[in-house]
């Protein structure tokens, strides 16, 4: 009944919009958007998507037909300081061939047709499935250690409101080494809905490591269906780095599709102004023997809203699982807010999992000690954010990648001071 | 150097000072006794500048000026150092994180140069030794794991670093054994010049054999009700604070 009210706008002008663009004639595309459009977009009364209003947001941004332009370059100021990478470049939501550079002589990279997608009846999984223009496949071959990390950039250079749906799939072969990195760089005041849908799946004993950086611009919206498949033995650690935007949303799935799998997802959301973070995460554990652990922290000041909620599957054949979530916040403001659920499912009986949220202020006995030494309640609040938040950022091998969500943090320390 | 008139302080509305007075002078210790809950801590922490303690009245001078209107922040950088009764943990942030931080803003404050990292490491090692503290201690989150002895230590550590003009000693000794008591005592003795002064603030007189105060306040229901020497400690120990109070119910 919703959906029928939503229909008349943005379901209409995304109806336009393909008729338009008309994506390869692609009819995995046709029929993504039908079923889209059977089954409308949330609102705020859909059980996934009841802490934002994103669909509302993108109505009231979103032009009836939103421009596909080329951009121009991206300029190096604007990278990952010092990092040596292979670089892939996405302009306005498209693969862009001239600004990608591979660095790793064993590393492939093939465009092909958006195919293959992980189906989910998610409405923007759908959307990216509809729209999605090419599919950009990275492979690091079994036995290879990547030298260098893939660094996936989403570069907006538009006057106009871009609408974006870009597709990649990252796989590492069995005992495969590699770490990946993905970032938004907007120039000032573009406004775009970055729909994105991105797979990565390690093989036996690969091991992977990847970063996702969320603080494009302030106005960015952002959806990232974000798929992880791991098999035997793989090692996969996973950081979620949240700090600017209008609206991002994050629906992470992994599979822990094998034993002896070792995975980390830590999650930062640091939040400020008017943006709304939702994280919404699904470990499923489908084997046994297999441990996982997750730790997602927040701190929220001035208006801005989290979302967080952890699901955690064990299923009947994942015995000796060992699966563990923590979600803390530190709300900063009386305005900011948090919304936090775990959900932990479990059919298998022999199986260790824990999971456990907390939300509070900054210690008000920690602060005055700090300053009772001479450190100014800035300095001593700074002191204890930091220490709060490094233990989601800590573990990075990649020193230079490290190093520069490290600074990102500083920087919004400074910001709220 | 402190000159405290007539202090009223609450807690949650609360009167918990009740009219203090007391002066002290350069090169002077001071040992503040009293039974439980007659204000000794309160006055301690409303020294250091803890917000939830509300002063309504009465004035603190220290060093020519008005104490209580600086910032816990300010206070420490004119030269008060307060030695928490319970010093709090602080996950992720160590000592020597901390410490680097609060000299460097403290000789800011003073117009000194700061201390570079060679300066800070040498000046640590030196004062790791006057109170027998492992580097290893210094370098984990704050008073994470810490034994009660290895948190007084602390303490006392970080005020031999900051090298306070008033050294402010909530219950020290507390929770302390004989050993650990004398590490600490040798650490303020250390410390002591003509120039500095430290109020001991204390339930038992133990302390005080180690560390010889030149004057013994008796705090009672917010007031110092009895000052004396250190013979007055003697006295309180073999007495107990009912003999103070037994003094004090006819008037």
């Amino acid at each position: 009944m919703n959906a029928t009210i939503e229909k008349t706008t943005l379901l209409n002008t995304l109806e336009k919009v393909f008729a338009l663009r008309n994506p390869s004639g692609n009819p995995e595309g046709r029929q993504a958007l039908n079923y889209l459009l059977a089954k409308g977009l949330p609102s705020v009364k859909t059980e996934e998507y009841r802490f934002i209003a994103i669909t509302r947001l993108l109505e009231s941004v979103m032009p009836e037909v939103p421009t596909l332009k080329p951009g121009g370059k991206i300029s190096p100021g604007q990278l990952i300081p010092e990092l040596a990478c292979n670089r892939i470049v996405f302009v306005n939501g498209v693969y862009s061939p001239e600004q990608t550079e591979i660095l790793d002589s064993s590393l492939t990279l093939s465009e092909d047709a958006p195919s293959g997608a992980k189906q989910t009846d998610d409405p923007f999984n759908l959307m990216n499935r509809a729209f999605c223009e090419s599919l950009i496949h990275i492979h690091c071959p079994a036995k290879q250690e990547m030298k260098h990390p893939v660094a996936v950039v989403y570069y907006f250079d538009s006057t106009e409101f871009i609408f974006a749906n870009p597709r990649w799939k990252f796989t590492v072969g069995d005992s495969g080494k590699a770490s990946l990195v993905e970032y938004t760089v907007a120039e000032d005041g573009v406004s775009f809905f970055n729909n994105k849908h991105t797979q990565i799946s390690a093989g036996r004993q690969a091991e992977i490591e990847c970063t996702t950086i969320q603080r494009g611009a302030a106005q960015e919206i952002q959806v990232n269906n974000a798929f992880i498949d791991l098999a035997d033995n793989s090692q996969y650690q996973g950081y979620t780095f949240t700090s600017r935007g209008r609206m991002i949303r994050n629906n992470l799935t992994m599979a822990i599709d094998g034993e002896g799998i070792n995975a980390h997802l830590y999650g930062l959301y640091y939040l400020n102004g008017q943006t709304v973070a939702d994280n919404h995460t699904v470990v499923d554990h489908r084997k046994p023997r297999s441990y996982s652990n997750e730790v997602y922290k927040g701190i929220l000041d001035g208006n801005s809203r989290g979302v967080f909620n952890g699901k955690i599957f064990v299923r009947p054949d994942a015995q000796k699982t060992n699966a563990f979530q923590t979600n803390r916040n530190l709300l900063l403001s009386e305005t900011a807010t948090i919304h936090t659920k775990p959900q932990l499912e479990i059919w298998a009986d022999d199986v260790k999992c824990s999971h456990g949220c907390t939300t509070g202020q900054l210690d008000e006995e920690a602060l005055f000690y700090l300053q009772s030494r001479g450190l100014s309640r800035d300095a001593a609040k700074g002191m204890l954010l930091h220490a709060y938040a490094a233990e989601t950022f800590e573990s990075m091998r990649n020193e230079t990648i490290k190093h520069f969500v490290t600074n990102l943090v500083s920087e919004q320390l400074h910001q709220n001071g | 150097m402190l000159t405290i008139k007539n202090l009223h302080a609450t807690i949650d509305e609360k009167e918990i000072l009740n009219g203090i007075n007391l002066t002290v002078k350069a090169g002077e210790v001071h040992a503040i006794m009293g039974p439980n809950g007659s204000g000794k801590s309160t006055l301690a922490a409303a020294l250091a500048g803890r917000e939830e303690y509300v002063v309504t009245k009465g004035s603190v001078d220290f060093m020519g000026k008005n104490l209580l209107e600086m910032d816990p922040e300010i206070r420490a950088r004119e030269g008060v150092f307060l030695a928490f009764q319970y010093p709090v943990e602080i996950p992720g942030v160590s000592t020597i994180n901390f410490m680097k931080s609060a000299i460097n803003q403290i000789r800011t404050h003073r117009g000194i140069p700061t201390l570079d990292a060679v300066a800070f490491l040498k000046l640590m090692k030196e004062k790791m030794k006057l109170v027998e503290i492992d580097q290893s201690l210094l370098n984990r989150s704050l008073n994470e794991g810490f034994s009660g002895g290895e948190k007084k230590r602390n303490e006392i550590f970080q005020m031999a670093m900051l090298e306070p003009t008033l050294a402010i000693l909530d219950e020290t000794d507390s929770g302390l054994d004989i050993d650990a008591l004398r590490v600490v005592a040798r650490g303020v003795n250390t410390l002591r010049s003509k120039d500095n002064a430290i109020i001991i603030v204390t339930h038992y007189q133990r302390l005080l054999e180690y560390i010889v105060p030149d004057f013994v306040h008796v705090l009672y229901q917010g007031r110092i009700v009895k000052s004396g020497t250190k013979d007055l400690a003697l006295e309180l120990e073999e007495k107990g604070y009912d003999w103070i109070k037994g003094q004090l119910t006819p008037a």
